[in-house]
């Protein structure tokens, strides 16, 4: 049992259905923050943006509370509330840096060690004799409830009764085993910076867009239309070299291509389209690319390794992966109608500069708020909740192919066009938000 | 020196993007012409690092073809644009034919019935032909760069 206050949340979700509140209702966006987001385990950061000891990055878990992940001296990543045990200041103001020897609040000066203990109270004479006691660890910078990392992806959860991470990942960690054994060294790196992307609509509408299959031929029509329209002009040894030209065109694949990638469910609302295929499948393969993960791993291995390819894996509710790109997204809500995207590119250790090029163009191309797909997505979002004022419909359906979705072991197969995503992450919502989420760990 | 000139130049471009007439503006750009606009302070590289966008003109035509389709719906919204340019500076010259201007530009932006204000420091690099200049590189340094930033559907 959480010590979150359980409730009824059916008159709001149903199995193929979800009330227009859930977009609109800054009540029910505040529940959300401390049930969703208070409770799930929320992707940090990555292990290699802090790789010398001190080195810190912040950022806040939910809409508001701060948080930094730090490296402390024994090498370990922390995630602490960036909040002084004194009088409440955030401590750490910088969005990344080293913190030589302790951190040091600007306000009274108390000092904290990187695994967040309190080092030093300047002139703590006038403690002595008061009760106050610089041991209790609601002094310090106190860790995350739990804190762990996969493959150097750091996560925190604020609820001590979260499964542990892989667990909670369940079958959706394959992909970042797949984005990880992309390097020829098996591991992955922060490169090339980040994009900040602000949206004007709930947070929720991204994660539905992500394995929403039936839309990219539609919102995106236009800018395949104009890249394919001006690309079959040009000659074609001059096409061979746009690596544009293999990014936007798949955006416009067809419903039968969408339909056979497939999507697949999983506990706590992670879910991911493609597996066999996907609309990132026929890439090119750099020829120096392919000599290093044949030398890392043999020819069979290395096969294996590109022929799982998914298009976007979500792990609900703050981060969403492209294992074939080597980017990720990471969500975080502000308020009911607004939350901030971010997109971070990865490098593949030992591949060739050119994958990680790539892998710019791409969060560039498309993701970027100058981009030539984001801003059309976020246009229909905002119509979306614009249009869901309307009161003459109380309800958003999801019910493509329901009655097909196929249960297996661990996880919910159907086709690619259907809704099985929405389903999925609806019922974890539902899980969240009456409290009942990780009771059925106990009961798996 | 022919200050004059390229401050014209400079005015008349920015004049083609407030209008926005894409057809003409991307004419001012030389065939290796590019347009960026990075995502960072002091950004040395548009290929290793990440922008907001870096086009060459293969890119600006497919960007203007998507900006007049009729089912672009971010651009059904009108945009429109006024730059206002000063502390125009040229920088020594690095070859016969090539100037680099540099000028602080702030552009009011008006799209989906809204307006905002971009601040930014802007570098040319021409090619001077005797008749005219072309565009080899227009850089577009935001102040801030690395701050969560609003869709943006037109060129600074």
């Amino acid at each position: 049992m959480t010590s979150i206050p359980t409730g009824d949340f059916s008159q709001v979700v149903t199995a193929t259905r979800v009330h227009r509140s859930l977009y609109t209702d800054p009540d029910l966006f505040e529940l959300e923050m401390t049930r969703i987001w208070g409770q799930a385990w929320i992707f940090i950061g990555h292990e290699s943006q802090v790789p010398n000891t001190g080195d810190y990055f912040t950022t806040n878990i939910n809409h508001n509370i701060p948080v930094v992940m730090v490296r402390d001296k024994s090498g370990s990543v922390q995630v602490l509330h960036n909040r002084c045990g004194h009088k409440g200041a955030k401590v750490v103001e910088a969005r990344s840096g080293n913190a030589r020897g302790a951190f040091r609040c600007s306000y009274h000066g108390w000092s904290y060690r990187h695994d967040g203990s309190l080092l030093k109270v300047p002139n703590e004479a006038g403690y002595e004799g008061t009760g106050f006691d610089s041991t209790n660890p609601c002094y310090s910078m106190q860790p995350l409830a739990q804190v762990e990392s996969y493959r150097g992806f750091v996560f925190a959860t604020l609820s001590p009764y979260a499964p542990d991470l892989q667990t909670w990942m369940g079958g959706a960690r394959d992909c970042f085993d797949n984005l990880c054994d992309r390097a020829p060294e098996g591991e992955v790196e922060v490169a090339g910076g980040v994009l900040r992307y602000e949206h004007q609509c709930n947070w929720k509408f991204i994660l539905e867009n992500l394995n929403d299959t039936m839309h990219p031929m539609v919102v995106h029509e236009s800018i395949v239309k104009a890249a394919e329209s001006y690309l079959e002009a040009l000659p074609e040894d001059a096409v061979e070299q746009r690596k544009e030209a293999e990014i936007i065109p798949p955006f416009g694949a067809s419903y039968e291509k969408f339909e056979a990638s497939g999507i697949t469910g999983f506990p706590f609302g992670h879910h991911y389209d493609g597996g066999k295929t996907s609309i990132h499948a026929d890439y090119s393969v750099d020829p120096d690319y392919h000599a290093a993960m044949v030398a890392a791993y043999g020819e069979e291995r290395t096969r294996e390794i590109y022929a799982f390819n998914t298009h976007n894996v979500l792990f609900y509710p703050s981060l969403t992966i492209k294992c074939a790109v080597q980017n990720i997204r990471v969500i975080r809500p502000i308020s009911v109608d607004r939350f901030i995207v971010e997109t971070w590119s990865f490098r593949l250790k030992g591949a060739p500069d050119s994958m990680l090029q790539r892998t710019l163009l791409y969060s560039r191309l498309i993701n970027s708020a100058m981009g030539m797909v984001g801003p059309d997505d976020l246009e229909v979002y905002r119509r979306a909740q614009e249009g869901l004022a309307s009161p003459s419909n109380e309800w958003v359906e999801f019910h493509r192919q329901y009655g097909k979705d196929e249960q297996r072991e661990d996880r919910t197969v159907g086709g690619g066009t259907s809704d099985l995503d929405m389903r999925t992450q609806y019922q974890a919502w539902q899980a969240y938000m009456e409290g009942s989420i990780f009771n059925e760990v106990e009961n798996a | 020196m022919n200050r004059e000139r390229i401050e014209e130049f400079l005015y008349r471009e920015a004049d083609l993007l407030d209008r926005p007439d894409l057809d003409s503006w991307m004419n001012l750009f030389a065939e290796s012409g590019t347009y960026w606009m990075p995502a960072t302070e002091d950004q040395k590289d548009p290929i290793n690092h990440i922008s907001h966008v870096y086009d060459d003109r293969v890119m600006m035509e497919i960007r203007r073809r998507n900006f007049i389709h009729p089912r672009a719906s971010s651009k059904e919204w009108e945009a429109r644009c006024s730059h206002v340019i000063g502390n125009i500076r040229l920088l020594p010259e690095v070859g016969e034919d090539v100037i680099t201007v540099t000028s602080n530009q702030h552009v009011v932006v008006w799209y989906r019935d809204e307006q905002r204000l971009y601040a930014c420091r802007v570098t040319h690099r021409l090619q001077t032909d005797g008749e005219g200049f072309k565009i080899l590189g227009k850089r577009v340094d935001l102040i801030n760069p690395e701050a969560p930033q609003q869709s943006l559907i037109i060129y600074l």
